[in-house]
């Protein structure tokens, strides 16, 4: 069922492990040339800027196309005919991407993901458009059908291609559906928690199948996604995500939920994190722990709004130190192990890949930041003592 | 059988692979090959997919690696030790953001209440100890890449230098000690990043420099009576020109020359963005495509020539953008304007599938 064999994929990695161990200096380059020799392929790769680039270019020339062919042999269609063109249209470029894949033999090459991601859209667009126009009751079954039949195509490429940001898609098009069976907010927080931990158990069973291998680190991650979801889901502070099916409804966010239900999901965040931890040391496995730690840190966060509490200017400070002091303690804990490894973990750099990622994440972060430090012109209003625009540390606003 | 093993059962670690190496790995790791990937690595490709563990064996059976270096490279493959030193970093760099982003707000709101020499003492007693962690810290300086002393220094220094902002900023809105000349605090912010990232080779201080000096080039010019999109853009053009000459310059002389990417890349982004904006001008905007098929030929040829795709990547999106603007802008015929996003689209998928095939690498 899916395209690439796990021969394939699984020499795909041992060619990337051999790049970096031998980047790292675990290999020789004599060792790499002999090594790279078992590890060759008939799928073609690129890097990831170029992979960027002609996934982008392939949107355009989709898009372009499907508006070229509507504008040129179309006029003043009807909804139901759109819907038609668009059926076809998702069918034509799932062929392709099937083609590119089957005969092009590309692999992560941007091309044939980019038709992939088009013929989802057209997919939900035509079935928006030629089962639903015209009827009176058609926003209700558009409300649950479209969002059903992405989410099913989502997954269907994230399984067919492997490509992962199809299943946080899906899970993005399935927030939509609890809004078709009922309105109470809580009832919709409860379908969807339900749903992606149904996903988790699923996928989680699936995993353990396999160890090792490039399932493991895909499965992994879509893990790491559920896990995430469900707190994003249950945590009633973070309302954004739940928004989405009231605005389809047209129904006002309600920020009202039933006594008992509120208090639960405020007992689960606190659960959530713990448990996420737990599993992602006894897996081993990073992701999860960095959703563990990314939930956690939501947590205490989102602790005062759930309990009502005042929130005090400081909290962010208190919060500041209470992680630095975490990352601090576990760096030290573990360097204190013996061979600076305690449980199959160590805090020291073991590849060039992580010390890669923190070189050009740091010269980014340092980027992005100076919007938010960097002290902005005094007002031309001398009255105004402390009306100064941004202060320092993110703080905007006037001394 | 388990494929992996419990730490401290191995008896197989050779204390020198450390040193052959490079790399920290437990002397926990295991060496025990199991038979099932014996049996697997044996298995010709397509009847089953060999796994990097089997690989190993395979390649440890062949003579291809040493013993250690299948033992060591399995255990990596098998995440034994786990390394959270990606996660601990961001851990760290999350706090102290969370830490000043608080302390500016508490500032902000309290500060009626704290009173000057309260709040003023706080913020230099933080920069002070932080600057004086640093320098009592630091190794002797080197125009090499030299690492951290110690696993929080980068993080102290970043505290220092936001801190630093921080108190420059409360100093100027409370007591308009420089009025008037507000840009002189960026440029001496500037200076002492630039002093600071090349002193303790620390990328987050040199692009917190880079982004103060961008932000002096763009007050100086909104002081001015009549500033115009033309001059911002002269000016973005000077900066970019400056940041990309001042990073050729410092890696000639091999001052830090593993921070010339990140000069370059701002160099190249902040001259696409201006051009780009000259070409969308509607009137007087042949020199800038001049400009842009020039900057889009050097940044093609650079990233060819050095194997950075992201300087490709960089050619063919401005470039693309660019040239479509103005090729498209006077047109109202809609089917004309798709027609020339399918031909030229195809057309760059073309072209950059034909560079993949002949300089394309996987990283």
């Amino acid at each position: 069922m899916r395209i690439y064999t796990e021969s394939n994929e699984e020499t795909l990695r041992a060619r990337k492990l051999l790049k970096q161990w031998t980047g790292d200096g675990s290999l020789s380059k004599e060792q790499y040339q002999r090594l790279e020799q078992d590890t060759v392929t008939d799928l073609r790769i690129t890097n990831i800027f170029l992979r960027l680039v002609l996934f982008f270019f392939t949107l355009i020339g989709v898009a372009a196309a499907g508006a070229l062919f509507y504008t040129i042999f179309l006029s003043r269609p009807s909804d139901q005919t759109t819907g038609i063109l668009l059926l076809i249209f998702a069918a034509v470029s799932y062929m392709a991407a099937e083609v590119a894949v089957a005969q092009a033999r590309l692999y992560r090459y941007g091309i044939e993901e980019a038709l992939a991601v088009c013929s989802v859209a057209f997919l939900c667009g035509g079935v928006a458009l030629f089962f639903f126009s015209g009827s009176p009751q058609s926003s209700r079954e558009i409300q649950f059908v479209v969002p059903a039949v992405g989410a099913i195509a989502s997954l269907w490429i994230w399984y067919r291609f492997n490509l992962w940001y199809a299943f946080p898609a899906a899970m993005i098009f399935a927030i939509f559906l609890p809004g078709y069976w009922t309105t109470s907010p809580s009832a919709q927080h409860v379908f969807l928690s339900v749903l992606y931990a149904a996903g988790l158990i699923c996928i989680v069973l699936i995993r353990s199948r396999h160890h090792f291998d490039t399932l493991e680190d895909a499965y992994s991650l879509s893990e790491a996604f559920l896990w995430l979801g469900i707190y994003l889901i249950l945590n009633l502070k973070i309302s954004v995500l739940s928004l989405p099916s009231q605005l389809w409804s047209n129904t006002r966010p309600s920020s009202e939920f039933a006594v008992p239900f509120y208090w639960t999901t405020w007992v689960l965040i606190w659960c959530l994190p713990p448990l996420i931890l737990a599993r992602g040391v006894r897996q081993k496995d990073r992701l999860i722990l960095a959703v563990g730690a990314i939930t956690a840190v939501l947590t205490l966060a989102t602790n005062k709004p759930y309990l009502g509490w005042q929130r005090h200017t400081w909290d962010p400070m208190l919060l500041g130190i209470a992680l630095t002091g975490v990352a601090w303690f576990l760096r030290r804990w573990l360097a204190l192990g013996p061979g600076g490894v305690r449980h199959g973990f160590t805090a020291a750099p073991l590849s060039g890949k992580d010390k890669h990622a923190m070189s050009v994440g740091s010269a980014v972060l340092g980027l992005i930041t100076p919007p938010a430090i960097t002290p902005t012109p005094q007002p031309t209003n001398p009255d105004s003592r402390f009306g100064g625009g941004s202060g320092g540390g993110g703080a905007s606003g006037d001394f | 059988m388990r494929l992996y093993l419990r730490w401290g059962r191995n008896p197989g670690w050779d204390p020198t692979l450390r040193e052959t190496t490079g790399h920290l790995v437990s002397r926990h790791v295991l060496s025990e090959s199991n038979t099932e990937h014996r049996h697997a690595a044996l298995r010709p490709e397509n009847e089953r997919a060999m796994t990097i563990l089997a690989r190993l064996e395979l390649w440890k059976e062949q003579g291809a690696i040493s013993t250690e270096q299948q033992a060591h490279l399995a255990s990596l493959s098998r995440g034994e030790p786990v390394s959270l030193s990606l996660e601990l970093n961001l851990l760290l760099y999350a706090g102290v953001l969370a830490f000043v982003a608080g302390l500016g707000w508490t500032i902000s709101t309290w500060s009626q209440q704290l009173g000057d020499v309260l709040i003023l003492a706080i913020l230099s007693i933080i920069l002070a100890a932080s600057f004086w962690y640093c320098f009592s810290r630091a190794t002797a300086w080197s125009a090499a890449e030299t690492a951290a002393p110690t696993a929080i220094f980068d993080y102290v220094l970043y505290l220092g230098s936001l801190v630093w902002c921080v108190e420059l900023a409360y100093l100027e809105n409370r007591f308009h000690v420089l009025s008037g000349q507000w840009d002189l605090y960026l440029l001496a912010t500037a200076l002492l990043f630039f002093f600071l990232a090349y002193r303790f080779d620390n990328r987050f201080v040199l692009s917190l420099a880079l982004s103060s000096l961008a932000g002096w080039f763009g007050i100086t010019i909104s002081r001015w009576p009549s500033h115009q999109d033309a001059e911002y853009r002269q000016y973005a053009l000077l900066y970019g020109l400056l940041v990309g000459v001042a990073g050729v310059i410092l890696q000639r002389l091999k001052l830090k020359p593993h921070f010339f990417g990140t000069y370059l890349n701002i160099a190249t982004n902040v001259l696409f963005w201006a051009i780009l904006s000259g070409v969308f001008e509607h009137e007087g905007n042949g020199l800038w495509l001049v400009f842009l098929l020039i900057a889009c030929g050097s940044s093609l040829t650079w990233g060819l020539k050095r194997r950075a795709f992201a300087f490709v990547a960089y050619a063919a999106v401005y470039g693309y953008l660019g040239v479509s603007s103005l090729l498209i802008r006077n047109s109202s015929d809609f089917s004309f304007i798709l027609t020339y996003f399918v031909f030229t689209a195809i057309a760059m998928i073309v072209g950059l599938v034909l560079i993949a095939r002949h300089f394309g690498r996987t990283e």
